[in-house]
């Protein structure tokens, strides 16, 4: 797996704290591909990227001012990330309760093989087996996060990151069959 | 596991082309819009108080305390009649 350098340094993450627009484009700008790929990896449906990530980015600009270490903006970044895909997820839930659709309107999957290759394919359909929490947590690992990281960005122990990685991984492993019939 | 890295940096590859052209812009300019448009807080507690205080205002001015008493007087003559009935109507039975 490559570890992903850092792309922002503390001096523009200051300058977008004190609301500069150029440099609030800038911070959007080197995380927007990074973002999309942390959400499509959680919410899993293309359709829901752009609006999510969007979210996202509005929720920084906002609250940048708030975040009062400059050095921990990625794992603030991504921590913000998460909530926000967990919320979507959520919220899904319950309007579903509240506005049940039809069976065949429900959730209406992207058809096997229009996402890309056999392997996109079969890792999709392996995240979707897992609790959003276990996606959100692999998709942190494969941003390069390290353990201390992730337990900064969960607000747990690196010992409880470590524990459900190995979880997750496992789980992910029993559903990922690149080479069969999902 | 070979398959499964390069599955990940498919999935990133694909989410990427998602997001249009213009996407800090657009972010940019819906936060915009939005800060504008969501009151503060403080402006929130003004709007409550005005409004307290003008519905205290209205209730003062407009309610008249001797027509609430002419009115009590009248509703308690009533209440009195009918109690005076129910009696009246316990005895014959």
């Amino acid at each position: 797996m490559e570890s992903t350098p850092p792309t922002f340094s503390v001096e523009l993450v200051r300058r977008a704290q004190r609301g500069e627009p150029d440099a609030q484009r800038e911070l959007i700008v080197a995380y927007q591909h990074r973002i999309a790929g942390f959400v499509y990896a959680i919410i899993g449906r293309s359709d829901a990227i752009e609006d999510i990530s969007q979210l996202i980015f509005i929720k920084m600009v906002r609250a940048l001012d708030r975040l009062q270490a400059p050095l921990q903006f990625e794992s603030w970044l991504f921590r913000l990330a998460r909530n926000t895909c967990i919320d979507h997820l959520r919220r899904q839930k319950l309007r579903r309760i509240f506005t049940p659709f039809a069976p065949e309107h429900e959730n209406v999957p992207e058809p096997e093989g229009a996402v890309g290759s056999e392997e996109l394919d079969a890792l999709r359909h392996a995240l979707a087996q897992l609790r959003p929490q276990d996606r959100a947590l692999l998709a942190l690992v494969q941003e390069g996060r390290s353990h201390a990281e992730i337990a900064i960005t969960l607000r747990t122990s690196v010992a409880a990151v470590k524990a459900r990685l190995h979880r997750a991984r496992e789980h992910l492993r029993e559903h990922y069959q690149p080479n069969h019939e999902n | 596991m070979k398959t499964e890295t390069q599955a990940w940096a498919d999935l990133r590859r694909h989410a990427s082309v998602h997001l249009r052209p213009g996407f800090a812009d657009r972010v940019l300019r819906a936060a915009q819009a939005g800060a504008e448009a969501v009151p503060s807080l403080m402006r929130i507690f003004a709007l409550s108080a005005a409004t307290a205080v003008v519905c205290l205002l209205a209730v003062t001015l407009i309610g008249d305390p001797a027509q609430d008493a002419v009115e009590n007087d009248f509703n308690l003559a009533g209440w009195q009649r009918i109690a005076a009935d129910a009696d009246e109507f316990a005895v014959n039975l």
